[in-house]
């Protein structure tokens, strides 16, 4: 087993010898058939219990896909709380149906709304940060987050101002600030983690998705005027089976084309983000090597997206297993001092008032 | 003894040990350099979740991680520790549970999709107010204008006596719909009328020339009065808006998905506009009993637009046509064409 050379390893690093790096994996075990059984059994009980159960079906999910999810021969860990989720589950509901009621009866009261969401949202992505990251664990030891409300308000809507006052020039600027503040922000036990990708990589793939986006766009008007705008045969109230009627079956296959053009350039994109992203991560002495293949993802989706449609959508547990396989078996590790290095910040992971606590505070808004 | 790793909760440096459950109820951890024991009772123990790896909590913090799932259970029953949610594990590795639970939810949202979503859809559109449905039409007409339409060529006097008319149908209704009635003539659309939700009725100068009595053109109004009365517009998107809600809710989130199920609404927009149409049929039916205006005359000139449009009578029906067929709406009778 390598994880007895891991942690030699290790042992190595903190003798101060100069030491190889090592790469070490992500393993993802789960398999379609397994998760399958658990998602319908979870979808059955969500339904019989009217939604109720859909907080502890979310606990056994995750836990089955971090319990699942193996580095170094351990797995990670899920501690999240049904009640804590259902609570925060009320809550969103409670502010959902009180948004309703206000603005149907004072339309105008969206206006006044708009101050109240900006000044929410950034407070939203704390806090469910916070609990998504203190309720995980790897080898007994708790990941944190270091985010601050003035952090966040900067990097989620300070930004998007200034991304609309440079009239959307500095965008993929914008979307680096967001990750590094959410990632840049994350600890593994004391361990904080560094984000260091920088803005040039951001400004390729954003503009290479946004030149690759609107050429899709393009086709897919062109097709649309051709067939939809110049000649109206029918109803202007119109159905899915009247528009192939319009366009014919050539047309057809043309929107089909485009369709998955579209999900390729989707697809490129979450590849490069997911690079660019977790791939600029650095915690202490390790390094993460994040190497997706744009071509694979989309290859993925779309044979994902051929599944469901088959089976009506009863292949989305494979779907979703693949998806994650693929993400995290082109995830590494690349280290020098082993994994056993990182220490736990002084009872954050076994103070029980403070889980307690945690889990009254730090409401999982399902985001 | 049960095998696994433990780890203190202090550094994420693990060491391997052997996991004892004794008789007199204390676990005992084995092959570590200190001695790690603690009542089993207070011992915390992760719910089995497929065949993920198993945690055991000991009272400082410290936790050991086994694969060796059945173990655990053993021990634990011998030993009479209840919780644990084992049940739950049982029921996901039972294929007949597994396969039961498909078909129930299979069926359950069937259900709710034909009956629960048009049903709910309605509650809600009776507590919405009208100026919801006026909402949802603004701008569409302009729409059409710029693309579809041009300027009615009816005479000024005729298009005046229809508006009468639809004015003398539409004021009695009391239901809050600012009814008014618009003339266009279209070359692309033919012989056809339909509805906003504002209440704006659209008439197009090919079905006028095509009526032969005005009282085909009421039958054709009254329709059209049906579909907004009966806020077909309102409801249909709540319906989308429920069908999509119930769809994220089963198939959740991988991103790959998310494009499909928004055309999940889209999938059955036609079933749910069949059944508006048919609606409004009964209630433009309805309405012409009730004001002493022969039936026939809405099956008549609903023969006539079909035959006009070109389309066979009897159309081997494609699952998503927005509209029933016109044999099941109407009886056409050659007298129809009279």
């Amino acid at each position: 087993m390598n994880e007895t050379t891991i942690d030699a390893v290790g042992l190595a690093a903190s003798s101060s010898a100069p030491v190889a790096r090592l790469n070490v994996p992500f393993e993802f075990r789960a398999t379609g058939g397994e998760y399958f059984r658990i998602w319908i059994v979870n979808l059955l009980l969500t339904i019989v219990t009217l939604g109720i159960y859909s907080a502890w079906a979310k606990v056994r999910r995750l836990r089955y896909f971090y319990g699942s999810t193996l580095l170094d021969g351990h797995s990670f860990e899920y501690h999240g709380k049904p009640l804590a989720i259902l609570k925060g589950r009320l809550v969103v509901f409670a502010v959902y149906v009180v948004f309703l009621v206000v603005t149907e009866m004072w339309p105008l009261a969206v206006l006044l709304m708009i101050p109240i969401v900006i000044f929410a949202v950034p407070w939203i992505i704390v806090k469910a940060r916070l609990f998504q990251m203190r309720m995980t664990s790897y080898r007994n030891l708790r990941f944190n987050f270091h985010g601050t409300y003035g952090g966040a308000m900067s990097a989620f809507v300070g930004w998007y101002f200034l991304v609309i006052l440079t009239l959307g020039i500095i965008f993929p600027m914008w979307v680096r600030r967001q990750v590094a503040y959410i990632l840049g922000n994350t600890a593994f036990g004391t361990t904080q983690f560094r984000f260091v990708t920088g803005n040039g990589r951001f400004f390729a793939f954003c503009y290479a998705t946004m030149g690759l986006g609107i050429l899709v766009y393009g086709a897919f008007f062109v097709l649309l005027f051709q067939a939809g705008l110049m000649n109206p045969q029918n109803n202007p109230d119109m159905a899915p089976g009247d528009l192939a009627k319009l366009i014919g079956l050539a047309g057809l296959c043309k929107l089909l084309l485009i369709a998955m053009a579209g999900v390729s350039v989707v697809g490129y994109y979450q590849a490069a983000l997911a690079n660019a992203s977790f791939g600029g991560i650095e915690i202490g002495q390790t390094r993460v090597i994040s190497k997706l293949r744009a071509s694979s993802l989309i290859w993925i989706q779309v044979t994902n997206l051929l599944g469901l449609v088959f089976t009506l959508g009863l292949f989305y547990p494979w779907a979703k297993v693949r998806v994650m396989r693929y993400h995290l078996e082109n995830t590494s590790l690349d280290t020098a001092g082993g994994i056993g290095e990182f220490t736990a910040s002084a009872g954050s992971a076994t103070d029980p008032l403070g889980e307690e606590l945690g889990d009254f505070f730090d409401m999982d808004f399902g985001l | 003894m049960i095998a696994g790793r433990f780890f203190d909760g202090t550094s994420s440096v693990g060491a391997p040990a052997h996991l004892t459950l004794g008789a007199d109820g204390i676990a005992r951890l084995h092959g570590l350099p200190v001695r790690i024991e603690a009542p089993a009772d207070a011992l915390k123990f992760s719910e089995r979740v497929g065949s993920i790896p198993r945690r055991v909590t000991f009272p400082d913090g410290g936790v050991f991680e086994t694969r060796d799932n059945d173990a655990i259970d053993e021990a634990r029953e011998t030993l009479g520790l209840k919780g644990g949610k084992a049940w739950l594990h049982r029921l996901e590795s039972r294929w007949n549970v597994v396969l039961g639970s498909l078909a129930t939810v299979v069926l359950l949202s069937v259900a709710f999709v034909q009956w629960g979503v048009p049903a709910i859809a309605n509650q809600v559109a009776q507590v919405m107010p009208v100026q919801a449905d006026r909402a949802i039409g603004i701008g569409t007409l302009d729409a059409f204008d710029r693309t579809l339409f041009e300027p009615s060529k009816l005479p000024a006097k005729r298009r005046t006596e229809l508006s009468k008319e639809f004015a003398d149908m539409t004021s009695p209704l009391g239901d809050g719909h600012q009814y008014q009635l618009e003339f266009r003539n279209s070359e692309s659309i033919g012989a056809n009328a339909f509805a906003l939700p504002s209440g704006i009725v659209v008439m197009t100068d090919d079905l006028v020339k095509l009526a032969k009595s005005d009282e085909e053109i009421i039958a054709v109004l009254a329709h059209e009065i049906g579909h907004v009365r009966g806020r077909h517009a309102l409801r249909q998107l709540l319906q989308a808006a429920g069908i999509s809600a119930l769809a994220v809710a089963l198939l959740g989130d991988v991103s790959s998905i998310s494009g499909i199920l928004s055309g999940a609404p889209a999938l059955l927009h036609a079933k749910h506009s069949r059944d508006f149409e048919r609606e409004a049929d009964a209630f433009a039916r309805q309405w012409l009993r009730e004001h002493d205006i022969d039936e026939t005359k809405f099956d008549a000139i609903l023969c006539r637009m079909t035959k006009t449009a070109g389309q066979s009578e009897t159309e081997a029906i494609d699952y998503f046509s927005s509209h029933p067929p016109t044999d099941e709406r109407v009886r056409c009778s050659p007298a129809s064409d009279k």
